[in-house]
Formats: structure tokens, C-alpha cells, sequence
């Protein structure tokens, strides 16, 4: 009978969707063995440091010193990461500080107050910001945003708190080539398409009754936005803020380029310093021995649990808004 | 309380000094939001026409065809480098990707897709230095510097991508459009690829798509384990191999004009195609909810 035929058929392409569903699971298996992969890696080859200096000492020693021969003979070797955890700090601070008001006022702006028609193209230019290869970004700061900033910001923070505030401070005869706050702005504006992009997902989830609410009752539009809007979408502003951060602290290559890598903790911001992920890129192409390489894996450890952290403290911040999601 | 001759009803509709203050305070504040809006948008000009203006002396038809040593300045073998580099990630992590994306939308048990969410979260968050060093530690010592590490740097970095957006267009699909097909007795793997996948399928490109457009711009990764090269490095994937990020990094700081405007030209040529990639998903992604 055909019925038979057709129920055979059916029985048997049914029977093909276990198999279909353990080729999907081994897809996503795929990405969780990746990262304890990943992880395991950075533990096992960042262990022999461990032998000679203990994590503690190595997070918070500020001296580099890669094996130099003693008088007596013995080879000092000290691997300490507090310097390049200060610089990564210091940039992403600076970078959250200098984006984080210019992106959730603009993401307000683009939801609360931008015609229809100058909205989306204004989100859509923000958005294309972070299309852009970092390494462009260092490019164009090398050769064009480094001396800007050397001669406007930088110079006008200098000449008015560096008297009060040593470091901030710069010699106005010789100022310094790169600087660790160069490399902060520089950060900000790549962290900038990020904060607004998410901020206004998350203003645009406030529903808009709330706001007719308000103004109903007599209030302004401003009013509306700070006594209303801002403190509903609060938690996900701090969410698109800690997002951002966790993609300044790990940006490489436009840091490295600007940043000027010297080592220890520089005695004022507008001098050169170093970052975590700099140090690495700059320093794994002329690593050669066990203990070396080992002290850059641990760097690279450090790294990838700070941006651990980050990424759960997202998570955590964010849970409650499960219907707004956030990609890259 | 109200002046003579004035009603109550008329007094109270009197913009006192007070609200003059707050209208005014809203006024500002607007502008306010005005600027910083502006300002948010400026570097992406600013950027733009810099980079334009530094690159097009450079700019020829043997920017192409040539390699960085040869007698006119060419990055033809960093176009190729990034080019394959990017497109061995991308079939590789691209299948996977997306079948660990339909998983977590489609079958995973509710612990399991929470897990596999927050998996998601943190390899987004891994920053490129460190799926650099990962592939560094994993394939150098095996295959030297070389195409492979490259690739497979990139590929930790792609994935996650891939995976995210595929589970976020997944789920957008109506539950009714599956039920229809189950109900007419289609198996599940059929509905799963031929109704639900298929009807999010523009969604799943657009992960493509912007993991392709990182993994171009990737440099730090690529310096570890390409290495970069000036020879021809076509599907050469076993030794050093060059990129178009390598390039611009390595000639940034050149003290020749020649290689400083190969660098420029390079970042024109990178910047216009991530531009270009994004310019095709985004547009339309922007203001819907799944970017």
C-alpha cells in the first residue's frame, strides 16, 4: 500500500533527528570545550612562573626584570605585573570616564529627543564607529589624534591641574611623545559606538506610557528623562558601561600603538606606560625559555579573568532585561 | 492670591517664573544631548577623512598587484593573507557556529541553554591578545608561524559571534511557523532547517558577515602567529603569512615615506571593506532589535 510506503518514509527520516539533534549539540559543545581548552592552556603554561613567584607577588610587584646576571652570579628574574594592571586600569578608567556621559547623553538624545528621520542614520554612523579595525584606529592616532590631543586636551588638563595635582602634570617644553592618557581617549572613542548602541536598547525598552505619564502630569521632557527614563534603564546603562570596559581593558593593538610601552608605573598620566595586552604584544615575539613565556601566559591569564569577571558582572547586571540582547 | 481682575483658572495657567526656569533648563539640557550625540558621531568623520586624505598619493592599481617589496609599493599578498585567513575561520567556525546556535535556541534544555549563553558571554569578552596566545601556544610549537595558527586564532574569536547571532535570530522566529510544519507531519530536522533556520536565515548571514568583518581587522592575534610576510603567500597556509592589519601595524612607524604609505593605503583598503560589510547588514539591522 502507498500508506505504508509513506509511513516508512516518515519512520525512517524521524528517525534521523536524534542524530540531527547530537550534531547541533556538539556544535554548542564545541564552543564550551573551546574555552575550558583555552583556559587549561593558560593555566598549564603560566604554571612554571608560579614556581618561582607566587600569584600574589607576580599581581603586585612593579618590576620586570627578565634575567640579568648577578655579581655573585646567580640571575635575578623578577616578573611583576602591578605596572602594566596600572596602566590597563588607568586607560579604561579614562576611557570610561570620557565615554561613558557622551554615550548614554547621545543614546538619549537618538531615543528621546532625534526626529525619526536623523535618528536612525545618527545610530547607524555610531554603529559603523565600531566596524572599524582597531589597528586603523592606532594608525590614525599616530599619525594625526596623538598630537591633537597632546595640544588641546592634554595640554589644557596640564596647564590647569598639574600644578595641584603632580600626576597630571607635563614638562610644557618636552611633552612626552605618547601617553597613557593619549591611549585612554583613544579608547573612548573605540568604546563609544558600544555604550550608545547599547544604552539605547535599553532607553528604548522603557515603555513609553511611563513617560506620557509624567509629562501628563505637567512635567518637562527633561524632567521626564531624569526623574522617569534614566532610572528605569538604570541597571542596563551601568550593564552597556561594564560592557565597554571589559572591551577597553582587552583592546590591543591601538594601545599598544600609541601608548608609548615603557616600562613601570609612569609618574604622571601624559607619560608612556603599558598595558597588560600591549606588554604581551609587544614583548611574546622576542620570549624565548620556559619562565619567560610562562610570565606572558600569566599576563594573558590575568587578562582573560578580568575579562571573565567582566563578562559575568554583564550577565549578572543584566539578567532581568532577558528580552534585550546584545551582540559583539 | 490671584491679581484683581484675573480668575483663579487664568492664574494658575500663568507660566510663573519657576516654570520659565524649568523650560529653559529643558531647553539646555536638550542641547546638551544634542552635542553629545554630535560629538559621538564625529570621530567616524573625522577618521574617515583623515585616513582618505593620508592614503589616496598612495593609491594605484599596483597596490594591488604587487607585493610590499616589489619595484611599486603592493599589499597583494596581505589582501590574499587576510582574505584566506579569514575565510578558513569563518567555514570552519561558521558550521559550528550555527549549529551550536540553532542547539542552544531550538533543543537545548533550559540549565543547558543558560550555560551555553554564558559560555557565549565570556568568549565574547576574550580579548583578541589572548586567543592570540592560545592559538601561539597550541599550534606554533606543532606548525611554526604560520597560516594555520592565524586562522585558527581568528576562529576563537569568530565563533562566539556566529553563535550568538544565530541564537538570537532563532528565536525571533514566530513558534507558530514550527508547529504548522510539525503538524503536517514533518520531522523535526526538516522543520528545524528547511522552515526555521530558513526563515531566520537572513539573521544567520548577518553573524557571518560580522564575523568576517573582525576577523579582517584582527591584528595582535595575527602578529603572533602569522608572523607576516613580504613573499607571495597564496593558500600557502604552512608558513608565515601576511595580513592587511600586519601591514599597517608593522610600516605605522616606518621611516620611510614608502612604507608609511603603503601603511596609509592598506588602512583605506581595510577601512572601506569593513565599512562596506557593514554597511550591507547593518543598515538594515540597526533599528530592529537583533543587531
Amino acid at each position: 500500500m502507498s500508506g505504508a510506503a509513506l509511513d516508512f518514509s516518515r519512520q525512517r527520516s524521524a528517525s534521523a533527528d536524534p542524530l540531527f539533534r547530537r550534531i547541533l549539540a556538539a556544535g554548542a559543545a564545541a564552543g564550551g570545550i573551546l574555552l575550558l581548552v583555552i583556559t587549561g592552556y593558560l593555566i598549564a603554561y603560566s604554571s612554571p612562573l608560579w614556581a618561582i613567584q607566587s600569584p600574589i607577588s607576580f599581581l603586585t610587584t612593579p618590576a620586570w626584570i627578565t634575567g640579568i646576571e648577578q655579581a655573585d652570579g646567580s640571575v635575578l628574574e623578577v616578573y611583576g605585573a602591578a605596572s602594566v594592571i596600572f596602566g590597563t586600569a588607568a586607560t579604561s578608567l579614562i576611557a570610561v570616564i570620557f565615554a561613558a556621559p557622551i554615550g548614554i547623553l547621545g543614546a538619549v538624545y537618538l531615543v528621546e529627543f532625534a526626529p525619526r528621520r536623523l535618528a536612525a542614520p545618527l545610530a547607524f554612523l555610531v554603529e559603523l564607529i565600531a566596524a572599524i579595525p582597531s589597528v586603523v584606529f592606532g594608525l590614525w592616532a599616530v599619525g594625526d589624534l596623538s598630537n591633537r590631543l597632546r595640544d588641546s586636551i592634554e595640554w589644557w588638563i596640564a596647564s590647569s591641574f598639574g600644578q595641584i595635582f603632580p600626576w597630571l602634570s607635563e614638562d610644557p617644553t618636552a611633552p612626552a611623545s605618547d601617553s597613557v592618557f593619549r591611549a585612554g581617549f583613544l579608547l573612548a572613542i573605540m568604546i563609544l559606538p558600544m555604550i550608545v548602541a547599547v544604552s539605547r536598547e535599553f532607553l528604548r525598552s522603557v515603555p513609553i506610557s511611563l513617560r506620557e505619564g509624567y509629562i501628563g502630569m505637567g512635567a518637562t521632557r527633561w524632567e521626564a528623562i531624569r526623574d522617569v527614563v534614566i532610572p528605569t534603564a538604570r541597571v542596563g546603562l551601568i550593564g552597556a558601561v561594564l560592557l565597554a570596559l571589559g572591551r577597553a581593558l582587552g583592546e590591543t593593538i591601538a594601545v599598544t600603538m600609541v601608548i608609548g610601552n615603557a616600562e613601570g608605573i609612569p609618574s604622571s598620566l601624559f607619560l608612556p606606560g603599558q598595558t597588560i595586552a600591549s606588554k604581551i604584544a609587544n614583548n611574546i615575539g622576542e620570549t624565548s625559555g620556559a619562565i619567560p613565556l610562562a610570565s606572558m601566559v600569566a599576563l594573558a591569564l590575568s587578562l582573560f579573568l578580568l575579562s571573565f569577571f567582566i563578562s559575568l558582572a554583564v550577565r549578572l547586571t543584566l539578567r532581568r532585561f532577558s528580552q534585550v540582547r546584545i551582540v559583539s | 492670591m490671584s491679581a484683581p481682575g484675573v480668575s483663579l483658572h487664568e492664574a494658575l495657567l500663568q507660566p510663573g517664573a519657576h516654570d520659565l526656569r524649568r523650560a529653559r533648563t529643558d531647553w539646555i539640557m536638550q542641547r546638551i544631548f544634542q552635542v553629545a550625540a554630535f560629538l559621538a558621531v564625529l570621530p567616524l568623520f573625522a577618521l574617515v577623512f583623515y585616513v582618505t586624505l593620508r592614503a589616496l598619493p598612495w593609491l594605484s592599481p599596483a597596490l594591488l598587484t604587487n607585493n610590499p617589496l616589489d619595484q611599486q609599493p603592493g599589499i597583494l599578498n596581505a589582501v590574499v593573507g587576510s582574505l584566506q585567513m579569514t575565510a578558513l575561520a569563518i567555514l570552519v567556525t561558521g558550521p559550528i557556529g550555527i549549529a551550536g546556535g540553532v542547539y542552544l535556541s531550538e533543543f537545548a534544555p533550559r540549565r543547558v541553554a543558560a550555560i551555553g549563553e554564558l559560555v557565549i558571554d565570556i568568549m565574547l569578552g576574550i580579548p583578541s591578545i589572548v586567543a592570540g596566545i592560545f592559538a601561539f601556544l597550541v599550534l606554533v610549537p606543532i606548525l611554526g608561524f604560520s597560516g594555520w595558527a592565524g586562522s585558527a586564532a581568528l576562529g576563537v574569536l569568530t565563533l562566539p559571534i556566529v553563535m550568538r547571532t544565530t541564537q538570537e535570530v532563532m528565536r525571533l522566529v514566530p513558534p507558530s511557523i514550527r508547529e504548522a510544519s510539525l503538524a503536517l507531519g514533518v520531522p523535526v530536522w526538516r522543520t528545524t532547517l528547511l522552515v526555521t533556520v530558513r526563515t531566520a536565515l537572513p539573521g544567520v548571514l548577518t553573524g557571518l558577515v560580522l564575523a568576517t568583518s573582525r576577523s579582517l581587522g584582527e591584528t595582535a592575534p595575527l602578529l603572533m602567529t602569522a608572523r607576516g610576510t613580504n613573499a607571495e603567500n597564496f593558500l600557502d597556509f604552512g608558513t608565515t603569512m601576511n595580513a592587511m592589519p600586519i601591514v599597517i601595524y608593522q610600516y605605522a612607524n616606518a621611516a620611510d615615506e614608502r612604507s608609511i604609505g603603503q601603511a596609509w593605503a592598506t588602512a583605506l583598503v581595510l577601512m572601506v571593506i569593513a565599512l562596506l560589510l557593514n554597511v550591507l547588514v547593518r543598515w538594515r539591522t540597526v533599528n530592529s532589535r537583533v543587531a
